[in-house]
C-alpha cells in the first residue's frame, strides 16, 4: 500500500491534514533521519513538512525567532546571519539540510552542546497538533518563562509519536566575533587525561571532541582580541596545532557522526569519566566523543547493537540507534527506562488510537 | 482538570503504618505552620503534616494516599510566592525538609546528587572546595530548596547566561502519585527518547515528588566584573541593554531598579547605591580574563555614551557583594517604604521594557497606588512591587492593579511568570496567555502522569471550582459535617 501523501504548508494545513485522514500517520522532514529510531510501521499517510516553511517572527533585539518546523536550519541560519546570531547548534547533519522539527523532534545535537545543550535547552515555545487535530501551544517568545508545562520538552526526541510539531520558538545567541580550533593527535584515554585538564581549567572550550582519526579537537569562541591570547593558553596546556581554517577539522568530525552507510550508528551517553572505558569495549569502527558531554556516536557492525545497548545501559548510559545499512536488522532502543509507563501513559493521553509513528519507539511504546 | 477521586477520610494510622508517628502531625496549631508559603495571602490549613526522613518513607506516604484518595501537596522550604505549596484543606502537606543529604559531589563529571531539602546554596558550598558551583541563583538562595527549585524551574539573576534549573538538572528521582518510583531523565544532557525530564520540571509539583535531583555544576569563573551605573531615566539605562546586547555580549547578570526600590535597598542595606536617580543599572561579566577585559571597556563605553551619571565599578570581591547585597535586598526591603506590598513576576520581550514600564507607571497613577521596580532587564522579567496598605482598605485595589500588570505582560507578547511560578496565584490568569485547548493539552500531560489528580491539585491549570469564586477560610467538608469523617 502507498501511503498518502500530505504537505501542508502552515498550521491550520497541518490541522486538516490529520483530521483528513484516521489511519496511522507519520511526519517526515527532508529525509535526513528518516531510518534514524525504530523501523516505522505501515502508515496510511506521510505528512511531509518540507512546505511548513518559513520564519513566523523574528525580532532581532530580542534574540528570538519564531519558525515553521520544516525550514531547514541551514536556512533559518542564512537569515539570521546578517543579524550576527544564530541557534547555537551544530548537529553534522544540519549542512545536509536537515529542518528544524525534524532536528528537534530527534533529539540531535552537535558539539556545540558542550556549551549551549542540545535544541531541548534553546526552544522556548512549540506549536503541536495531536492526532485529534487539536492544536496545543507551549512557552512563548520569551527566553524566561515557566507558566504552564514545558511541552516542548516533552516533544523533544518524540520522533513524532505524539504530536505534529508545528512551530518552534529559538533562544538566539550573538554570532561570536572569532573562534579557533586546536588539534591534539593523541589515543583516546591521553586525550581523556587533557579534556579534563581543560574542562578543569578557565578555558571555556566552545566545543571539546575526540575522533577515532586519533585526534582531539578544541574550539575556542570570543572576541577578535581575546582569542589569540586564549588559544596561546590553551596551547601552552595541551600543545596541539591550530587548525588550518581550509583544512577544517570539524567536517572531518562531521562525516563520522553521519557514517558511511556501510554501518549501523549508534549515539550513546554516559558519565564522561566513564566514556573512554565503554567506548574501549565496544567493537567500534568509527567513533566521535564529547569527552565533555559524555555523548559519542558510535559506527558499529549492525550485529553488535544489541551488545551495545546493554553495555552502555550497564554503564548508566542512554543509547538509541541512528542510521544503518538498508537490510540490518537492529535494535533501535535498549532497555526500557525506569519511567517507561509514564511514557506509554502519555502516549496513550496525547495519541490515544496510536496514529503517530508506528514503531518509532517499538517495544518502549 | 477536575479531580476525579473524592477525597476520603484522612486517617492518621494510615500514615502511622508507614512513619514514625512522632513525624505524623495532626495537631492544628503545628499544622497551621504549613497553611501557607511566601504568598501568605492565601492560607488553608493541611488535615496533616507529614515528616518523612528518607525517599522511602516520601513514596510509602504517597501510597497510602493514593490508596485513600487523599489529595497531597509537597513542600520544600516554603519561600515559593505563587502558592504552589498551597495545602489542600482535605489533604496532607509532605515536607521534604528532613531530606536534606548530599549524597555526592563528583567533581570530575561536574554533578551532584542531592536530596531535594537541600538549599540552592548549600550546593555551591559543597561544590565550592572543587572549584565548582551550582549556577541557577534565585534571589532566596540562601533558604530555598532545591526540590522546590525543580518544581518551579528556578531563574535568578545570572540565569540570562546560564539558564534555568531546566538547564541544570540531568535527572530526578520520582514519587509518581501511584506511590511508585521512578528515574526521570539520565547522565548525559543527550538522552533517549520523549524528555520526561523536561516537562517535569517546573511542573509545580503537580506531576510527582522527587526525592533525588543530579545536578550540573560549573566551574566557577576565572574573572568576574561588576559594575553599577546611574541613569537619568529607565529609558536610557534600556538602550543601555539594547547597546549591550547588540554588540554581541552577553552579560552574566544585568540588573535594573528604579527610583523607589533603590530608596527601599539604600534603607535597608546601605549598599552604595545612589538616592533620587531614576535608574540604577548592575551590569556584571564573567568567564575567562581576557574576553571579560575586552567586553567590560566596551560595556563602560555604551554606559558613557547613554548619558551615565556615576559609573561604580567593584573593586573587591567585597564591593561587589555590596552591589548584590543592595540589588537582592531590594523585595525585603519594600517593607520599610510601604506596609504591604504585591510582587509580581511578568516578562516581556526585552524591547519592549519602556513601553511596560511607563504603562505600569501609568496603571499606578489612575489605581493610585506606588509601584516599585526591580527587574532581570537582560531577560525581560519584571518585579513590579505593587505598595499598599491593607490597613487603609487598599488591599483589593492593589491586588487588581498587580494582576492587571502580569496580563499586561501577556498582552506585550511575554509571560504571566519568568521564574515564580504560577502556583494558586495565577492560575486564574492562565487563559489570558492559553487557550482552552492548550490548557486541555497540559491536563492531559498532567492526567498520564497523574490520573486521580491527587498531586497538589488546583495549582498551574485553572479549575472552575477555583476560578470562580474568591479563596476563602476553611469550610468543612460536607461528610465531616455530617460526622461521616473527621478530622484528625
Amino acid at each position: 500500500m502507498t501511503a498518502t501523501a500530505l504537505r501542508p504548508t502552515d498550521l491550520r494545513s497541518v490541522q486538516d491534514a490529520v483530521l483528513d485522514t484516521t489511519g496511522p500517520l507519520a511526519v517526515a522532514g527532508t529525509g535526513t533521519a528518516a531510518g534514524w529510531g525504530g523501523t516505522l510501521g505501515p502508515v496510511d499517510a506521510e505528512l511531509d513538512t518540507t512546505g511548513l516553511t518559513g520564519v513566523i517572527t523574528h525580532n532581532p533585539g530580542d534574540m528570538t525567532v519564531a519558525v515553521r518546523a520544516g525550514t531547514p536550519l541551514r536556512e533559518l541560519a542564512a537569515e539570521l546571519a546578517p543579524h550576527g546570531q544564530y541557534v547555537a547548534f551544530d548537529a553534522a547533519r544540519v549542512a545536509d539540510g536537515a529542518t528544524v522539527g525534524g532536528l528537534f523532534a530527534t533529539a540531535d545535537a552537535g558539539p556545540a552542546a558542550l556549551v549551549h545543550g542540545s535544541l531541548r535547552d534553546l526552544v522556548i515555545g512549540v506549536t503541536v497538533v495531536l492526532a485529534d487535530g487539536t492544536v496545543a501551544r507551549s512557552g512563548g517568545h520569551v527566553i524566561k518563562n515557566v507558566a504552564g508545562y514545558d511541552l516542548a520538552k516533552l516533544l523533544h526526541g518524540s520522533y513524532g509519536t505524539l504530536g505534529v510539531v508545528a512551530e518552534v520558538v529559538l533562544r538566539l545567541h550573538p554570532v561570536p566575533k572569532a573562534s579557533a580550533t586546536l588539534v591534539v593527535d593523541r589515543p583516546l584515554a591521553e586525550a581523556a587525561e587533557l579534556a579534563g585538564l581543560v574542562l578543569g581549567g578557565p578555558y571555556e572550550p566552545a566545543a571539546l571532541e575526540w575522533t577515532s582519526a586519533g585526534r582531539l579537537l578544541l574550539r575556542v569562541a570570543g572576541t577578535e582580541r581575546a582569542l589569540p591570547a586564549r588559544v596561546e593558553r590553551l596551547r601552552e596546556l595541551v600543545g596541539g596545532t591550530e587548525a588550518d581554517p581550509w583544512a577544517d577539522p570539524w567536517a572531518e568530525h562531521a562525516a563520522l557522526v553521519r557514517g558511511d552507510g556501510t554501518q549501523a550508528v549508534l549515539r550513546i551517553g554516559v558519565r564522561p569519566s566513564r566514556l573512554p572505558g565503554v567506548l574501549a569495549e565496544l567493537p567500534a569502527v568509527a567513533v566521535t566523543a564529547g569527552l565533555g558531554t559524555g555523548v559519542a556516536t558510535v559506527a558499529l557492525d549492525p550485529a553488535a547493537v544489541a551488545g551495545a545497548h546493554a553495555l552502555v545501559h550497564a554503564a548508566g548510559g542512554t543509547s538509541a540507534l541512528r542510521s544503518r545499512p538498508a537490510a540490518a536488522v537492529a535494535p533501535a532502543w535498549g532497555p526500557a527506562p525506569p519511567a517507561v509507563g509514564v511514557l506509554r501513559a502519555v502516549k496513550a493521553e496525547l495519541d490515544p488510537k496510536g496514529r503517530f509513528g508506528p514503531g518509532r519507539f517499538d517495544p518502549w511504546m | 482538570m477536575t479531580s476525579t477521586t473524592t477525597p476520603g477520610p484522612v486517617v492518621r494510622t494510615a500514615f502511622e503504618q508507614v512513619l514514625d508517628p512522632a513525624d505524623v502531625i495532626s495537631d492544628p496549631v503545628q499544622c497551621r505552620a504549613y497553611e501557607c508559603d511566601g504568598l501568605t495571602g492565601y492560607r488553608v490549613t493541611p488535615a496533616l503534616v507529614l515528616l518523612p526522613r528518607d525517599a522511602g518513607q516520601v513514596a510509602a506516604a504517597v501510597r497510602v494516599c493514593a490508596d485513600l484518595g487523599v489529595p497531597f501537596v509537597a513542600r520544600g522550604a516554603g519561600t515559593g510566592l505563587s502558592g504552589g505549596a498551597l495545602p489542600v484543606a482535605d489533604g496532607v502537606v509532605i515536607s521534604l525538609a528532613r531530606l536534606k543529604r548530599v549524597l555526592e559531589v563528583d567533581p570530575v563529571d561536574r554533578r551532584a546528587v542531592v536530596e531535594p531539602g537541600v538549599t540552592n546554596l548549600e550546593i555551591t558550598a559543597a561544590a565550592a572546595p572543587y572549584g565548582l558551583y551550582y549556577a541557577p541563583d534565585p534571589s532566596s538562595q540562601q533558604v530555598c530548596t532545591i526540590g522546590g527549585n525543580v518544581a518551579e524551574n528556578s531563574g535568578g539573576a545570572h540565569c540570562l547566561k546560564y539558564g534555568f534549573t531546566t538547564n541544570h538538572v540531568l535527572s530526578c528521582e520520582v514519587v509518581l502519585a501511584d506511590g511508585s518510583v521512578v528515574t526521570l531523565g539520565a547522565d548525559t544532557g543527550e538522552q533517549a527518547g520523549p524528555d520526561l525530564r523536561g516537562v517535569f520540571l517546573g511542573s509545580e509539583g503537580t506531576l510527582g515528588i522527587t526525592t533525588k535531583i543530579t545536578v550540573r555544576l560549573l566551574r566557577t569563573p576565572e574573572t568576574v566584573r561588576t559594575l553599577l551605573a546611574d541613569f537619568p531615566s529607565v529609558a536610557a539605562a534600556g538602550d543601555v541593554v539594547s547597546d549591550v546586547v547588540a554588540a554581541g555580549i552577553v552579560p552574566a547578570a544585568v540588573e535594573m531598579m528604579d527610583t523607589l526600590a533603590i530608596e527601599a535597598a539604600e534603607e535597608a542595606v546601605h549598599a552604595g547605591y545612589t538616592l533620587g536617580v531614576a535608574a540604577a543599572l548592575v551590569v556584571e561579566l564573567d568567564g575567562p580574563a581576557e574576553e571579560c577585559d575586552v567586553q567590560f571597556e566596551q560595556v563602560k563605553a555604551i554606559c558613557d555614551k547613554h548619558g551615565c551619571t556615576r559609573l561604580h565599578i567593584a573593586a573587591s570581591p567585597e564591593e561587589r557583594a555590596a552591589i548584590w547585597r543592595g540589588r537582592k535586598a531590594a523585595f525585603a526591603a519594600v517593607g520599610r517604604i510601604s506596609p504591604d506590598y504585591f510582587v509580581q513576576d511578568g516578562v516581556v520581550p526585552r524591547t519592549r521594557l519602556a513601553e511596560v514600564l511607563d504603562r505600569i507607571a501609568a496603571m499606578g497613577d489612575a489605581a493610585g497606588l506606588r509601584v516599585a521596580n526591580v527587574f532581570h532587564a537582560g531577560d525581560g522579567n519584571l518585579h513590579p512591587l505593587v505598595l499598599y496598605s491593607a490597613a487603609a482598605g487598599e488591599t483589593e485595589r492593589a491586588e487588581k492593579l498587580s494582576g492587571e500588570i502580569a496580563e499586561l505582560c501577556v498582552e506585550l507578547g511575554g509571560s504571566l511568570s519568568g521564574e515564580h511560578g504560577i502556583g494558586t496565584d495565577k492560575a486564574c490568569s492562565m487563559p489570558k496567555m492559553f487557550s482552552e485547548d492548550d490548557l486541555a493539552v497540559m491536563a492531559r500531560v498532567r492526567a498520564g502522569f497523574d490520573p486521580k489528580g491527587l498531586c497538589n491539585p488546583g495549582k498551574v491549570l485553572p479549575t472552575p471550582r477555583l476560578c470562580g469564586e474568591r479563596p476563602g477560610k476553611y469550610r468543612p467538608h460536607p461528610l465531616e459535617e455530617s460526622g461521616v469523617i473527621e478530622r484528625l
